[in-house]
């Protein structure tokens, strides 16, 4: 029963461990993401720090066929940020060795 | 009238035989996730993505951890991470993509 080779018991573990690094966070709303991560609790509130936050776009094109939505993709960044839990969808830690 | 009654219908003789029954899986949705961890699955999310990786471990909000992991949206794989951490509230469903 042993998890795989990293030692991970529970999820949050996965989260622990990458406490001061870069970590990818999906958001609802077809947001994302990177910072690095500094305290985060059981909701998975999080607080990260030199964000940089990608928002996708769809732009329904009217009149015109399934798939020739176009995509815009804004970005910016912002020092500091308190993030609730119940927007997270997925936190990726970096690769680790 | 005479009262004969009609026969019963009989089955017809060219019909498939009953399928097999399905492998009895006997036990608890707790059964089952525990019997999960460690092998391949697919997690639906209710949005229709899903994640198919290595089930490193969940908790009791279906929390979970996956390895080696795959973001398939309509078919197509738009993401790898090596380890991911999917929020419990998002998920749909968590499928056996190997036998168990």
């Amino acid at each position: 029963m042993d998890s795989a080779a990293s030692g991970i018991q529970e999820p949050f573990d996965l989260i622990r461990l990458s406490l001061s690094e870069r970590v990818f966070v999906k958001l609802r709303g077809d947001r994302e993401l990177t910072g690095v991560l500094h305290a985060y609790d059981g909701h998975m509130n999080l607080i990260l720090s030199d964000v940089e936050e990608t928002i996708m776009i769809v732009d329904q094109v009217e009149g015109s066929a399934n798939g020739q939505n176009t995509v815009n993709i804004a970005k910016r960044k912002i020092d500091m940020l308190f993030v609730r839990g119940d927007g997270v969808i997925l936190v990726s830690p970096p690769l680790r060795t | 009238m005479d009262d004969s009654t009609p026969p019963p219908p009989a089955p017809p003789a060219d019909s498939l035989p009953p399928p097999p029954p399905p492998p009895t899986m006997t036990g608890s949705p707790t059964d089952f996730l525990k019997g999960v961890v460690g092998k391949r699955v697919v997690v639906r999310l209710t949005s229709g993505v899903d994640y198919r990786g290595l089930l490193s471990c969940l908790d009791g909000y279906m929390n979970i951890a996956l390895e080696q992991t795959e973001e398939h949206v309509n078919g197509l794989v738009t993401n790898r991470y090596g380890d991911a951490f999917i929020r419990g509230n998002n998920v749909l469903y968590i499928s056996a993509a190997e036998p168990l």
